[in-house]
């Protein structure tokens, strides 16, 4: 651990000052490839349908609809980690909406397609909440199963023709058709362009990154994947509207075609999931590809497609845009940098009154937590009061982390009461007592380690502040704990040491009123506990009012804390200033065993 | 006595589905990999079983030990190029594995098709029933039941008594600890997946007889299969057995009140009841 030996003041402001001049320039001339490379698109697009056959055409508009298609997946099972093997349902909602539509009703088709989007935005606010309770595994196959029993459904539906499928009315627009898949494509990608720059899009990420971690920090998750879901699937619903009209014609094997799932997964595996240019780099390359080597082959397109997700899985897993990362091109910006860290002030500081002036920040009475027939935490009874700093020891199995799961929720308490303020928050969800400003730190910290220090901290503060505040908020605690000189890096970069810093900066950006420390210390050289402990000393400027924490480095806390809790087997076998704790012999007992 | 009859068929159907969700289970239970190619190993190994008995006139239940090693070789190839290097990616592992055998199931898909065709096929072979009072047994049905339950006992006992069979269970529990007895994890994984893939070839040797399929069927038996599993508990090798007869039964029952297309749709619909209510499985309380 010796990239962590320099003091941390020290290596303010010494790399970033020539990393951000370089940076501006940087940015300059993205800005110019990218004005250049978007006047190229949109040449390209306007000359498709005035010198191109129908053909090229068709098959433009076709790539379109998998750039969009792209998209939409990308967005869900992209930036927010929910692997979806049937995103083709919204697709076919939107086909059969707007050919019930066209065919029943004298709505105009384009304004059918678009009553399709709504549908399966509806659809998707429906099942969006039950599909996405479970992860990972149940959702991929929770949705390949939705896309059967769609199939399944229209197929037995005399009204839209069953599985033989029904006519649209024949109109010759590919044209009209062609600029609408323009336009959605453009607005597919300025969403998720704008989409990976805000915060909605942060928290989106974050859910990928470590969901648990992420509702701890105050991310309304459910929330937040559920909306990301809704849009994901208004695009392929769109898709598939423009498409039967395409068409003319529409069957429940086309509509829910399990192919159009494999080839959009490939495009956006391929051009570089989570970002914003894979989707459209990887269905046009791939597109092309197929279409000068394979139009002939189409069985063996889909086995080579197939090949292909492995390979990409296995050889590159960030696609082609991971190449052009390498060269500093189409790389993401952090949500909401700014080009420099401000130096922002302190927020007011909240002011400390004496303790014992009114209800005890945080107060157990008779807690006991029992796991079926082991009792962990036996009546243990204390109370914290404002300004104190609480720690437990303990040996290891004494109780000390069940203690610290019953006071944030994470474990149910058998019997006996939880106070916060005065108020009981026994019964209340982790999030909940999160809300009221019950904050933890974890064992191993959970960081959220593709993004960067900015937005782990950023993330924390962002819920319940206005976005220029969040900003300043952030740039001052990351100042403040000392992580400015590493501030752009991904927090998978840092040292273990420095993860727990920002792990524990994550923690005071959300300026909680009650901050519980698990073992920040464990495992840190000598210059990183100081530089916690200095940290610690500074928590009343954060807005704490108290803190409780459990460390095995004894010696590091000894003179922070106000009181000492031991515990032994379960047991509050001692609890007062840390003097007198420490000299106390059934502690001695406990720790060091009977005195021959 | 009409209620009887669906009953046996059910729970004879059901057997037949215990080997299929047990080799998916195996894999699951050791690697933490839902492998979406399962379906896809169980429909290439029913078509050679139909092309071999057709063209050959090879009786389906020899094809089964042929159809075993092919899928143990097959699995064993596979499983270092392209499951192998996933592990150790954490949390990861598991959505990367999905991607990574959803692509080889398209793989494998189309190459069933381009060597058996898309037709659906049913391999006629004892196609009489034996009667006991006024209850009829499809023939077929109880010896691919029978074999699939004999063959899912010597996958017990050869997990409960032997030394590979104990160290796949002990990788299965916590890849740490079996590390720390000294057992070859990697060794394990390796063997765990090639005997995921040959059971379920064995399986589809065996569900040719009584199920008619197509190359196109194999991601309905994947997610028939990860039903099951899904109901008896991801990882629970007891619950499986008691879900795939659960299973059979409710197709059988579904499927005589509703006729065959709600009967197919049964295991999606199933699958998403569970995310709704149980998605711990059958066997933990809720």
């Amino acid at each position: 651990m010796a990239s962590r030996t320099e003091p941390s003041k020290a290596a303010i402001g010494i790399a970033p000052t020539h990393a951000i001049g370089a940076e501006r320039r940087d940015g300059r001339m993205t800005w110019f490839k990218g004005g250049l490379f978007f006047a190229l698109l949109a040449i390209v697009a306007v000359c498709i349908p005035l010198f191109g056959s129908a053909y090229s055409i068709q098959l433009a508009t076709d790539t379109l609809g998998f750039v969009i298609l792209a998209y939409g997946w990308n967005l869900i099972s992209g930036y927010t980690g929910y692997i979806s093997f049937g995103q083709v349902s919204f697709f076919g909602i939107g086909a059969y909406a707007t050919t019930i539509l066209v065919q029943h009703s004298l709505v105009p088709w384009y304004v059918a397609v678009f009553i399709g989007g709504v549908a399966a935005a509806i659809l998707a606010a429906i099942l969006g909440p039950i599909l996405l309770r479970l992860r990972g595994i149940l959702f991929a196959l929770g949705m390949l199963g939705l896309a059967r029993i769609l199939t399944v459904i229209f197929s037995d539906w005399d009204y839209v023709g069953g599985a033989a499928g029904t006519m649209l009315p024949a109109q010759l627009t590919p044209d009209i058709v062609y600029t609408l898949m323009v336009l959605t494509a453009v607005a597919a990608f300025a969403a998720t362009f704008y989409f990976e720059r805000s915060g909605f899009g942060l928290d989106a990420m974050s859910v990928r990154e470590d969901e648990d971690a992420a509702t701890a920090l105050g991310v309304p998750t459910n929330r937040i994947k559920v909306t990301v879901f809704v849009v994901s699937a208004v695009f392929p619903a769109i898709v598939g509207g423009l498409t039967a009209w395409n068409r003319s014609y529409i069957d429940p094997a086309s509509a829910f075609d399990p192919t159009l799932d494999l080839q959009t997964i490939v495009f956006v595996l391929f051009g570089g999931i989570g970002t914003a240019w894979g989707p459209f780099i990887g269905s046009v390359v791939l597109m092309a590809i197929a279409e000068i080597f394979l139009v002939h082959l189409p069985a063996i397109k889909l086995a080579l497609y197939g090949a292909v997700v492995i390979g990409t899985v296995l050889l590159f897993p960030g696609g082609l845009v991971s190449f052009a990362n390498r060269l500093g091109l189409l790389k993401r910006k952090p949500v909401l940098a700014p080009a420099d860290l401000p130096h922002s002030s302190a927020p007011a500081a909240p002011e400390i009154q004496t303790p014992g002036e009114e209800k005890p920040v945080l107060e157990a009475r008779n807690l006991t937590v029992r796991f079926g027939g082991l009792i962990a935490l036996d009546d243990v009874s204390f109370q914290l009061h404002r300004g104190e700093t609480l720690c437990i020891i303990g040996a290891n199995g004494a109780g000390k982390t069940t203690l610290f799961n019953a006071v944030t929720g994470s474990v149910p308490a058998s019997e006996g009461d939880i106070l916060f303020h005065g108020r009981s928050i026994t019964r209340l969800a982790v999030e909940q007592r999160v809300r009221l400003g019950v904050a933890r730190t974890f064992q191993i910290p959970r960081l959220l380690l593709d993004l960067t220090v900015w937005e782990n901290v950023l993330l924390a503060t962002r819920h319940g502040r206005q976005s220029h505040r969040a900003v300043e908020h952030t740039a001052w605690v990351i100042r403040t704990v000392g992580l400015d000189s590493v501030w752009l890096d991904p927090a998978s970069r840092l040292s273990p040491g420095r993860q727990r810093e920002l792990e524990l900066a994550r923690v005071l950006a959300m300026q909680p009123d009650l901050v519980l420390l698990d073992e920040v210390m464990a495992g840190m050289t000598k210059e990183e506990q100081e530089t916690v402990r200095h940290i610690m000393r500074r928590l009343p400027e954060f807005g704490v009012h108290g803190v409780v924490c459990v460390e095995h480095v004894i010696a590091a806390v000894a003179d922070l804390s106000d009181r000492m809790l031991v515990l032994d087997f379960g047991r509050k076998i001692a609890h007062g200033l840390p003097d007198g704790v420490l000299q106390d012999p059934a502690v001695v007992r406990a720790y060091l065993g009977e005195v021959q | 006595m009409v209620a009887l009859q669906i009953l046996v068929n059910g729970v004879l159907l059901g057997g037949t589905y215990v080997l299929m969700a047990q080799s998916l289970n195996l894999i699951f239970g050791v690697m933490k990999v839902v492998n979406l190619a399962h379906g896809s190993f169980i429909v290439m190994a029913g078509l050679f079983t139909f092309w071999a008995a057709t063209h050959l006139g090879l009786n389906p239940l020899l094809s089964i030990p042929i159809v075993f090693i092919a899928g143990l070789v097959i699995g064993g190839i596979l499983q270092p190029l392209i499951i192998e290097p996933l592990m150790g990616q954490g949390r990861r592992a598991e959505l990367l594995s999905l991607m990574v055998t959803f692509g080889l199931d398209y793989v494998l898909v189309q190459i069933a098709l381009q060597i058996f065709g898309s037709d659906y096929v049913s391999l006629p072979f004892m196609q009489t029933t034996w009667h006991l009072g006024s209850l009829t047994f499809s023939k077929a049905l109880v010896v691919a039941g029978l074999f699939a339950a004999l063959i899912t006992a010597l996958l017990y006992a050869g997990l409960n008594h032997t030394f590979i069979g104990k160290s796949l269970l002990a990788a299965a529990q916590s890849t740490t600890g079996a590390l720390s007895c000294g057992i070859n994890v990697r060794r394990i994984r390796l063997m765990a997946f090639a005997l995921g893939v040959g059971l379920a070839s064995a399986a589809g040797a065996l569900l040719i007889i009584v199920l008619p399929m197509s190359a196109e069927s194999a991601d309905n038996l994947t997610i028939l299969a990860f039903v099951i599993v899904a109901l008896g508990g991801l990882g629970e090798y007891k619950g499986v057995i008691v879900a795939a007869l659960l299973l059979g039964v409710s197709q059988s029952v579904v499927g005589y009140f509703f006729g065959g297309d709600i009967e197919n749709v049964l295991p999606f619909v199933l699958l998403i009841a569970i995310m709704l209510f149980r998605p711990q499985g059958l066997q933990r309380p809720a």
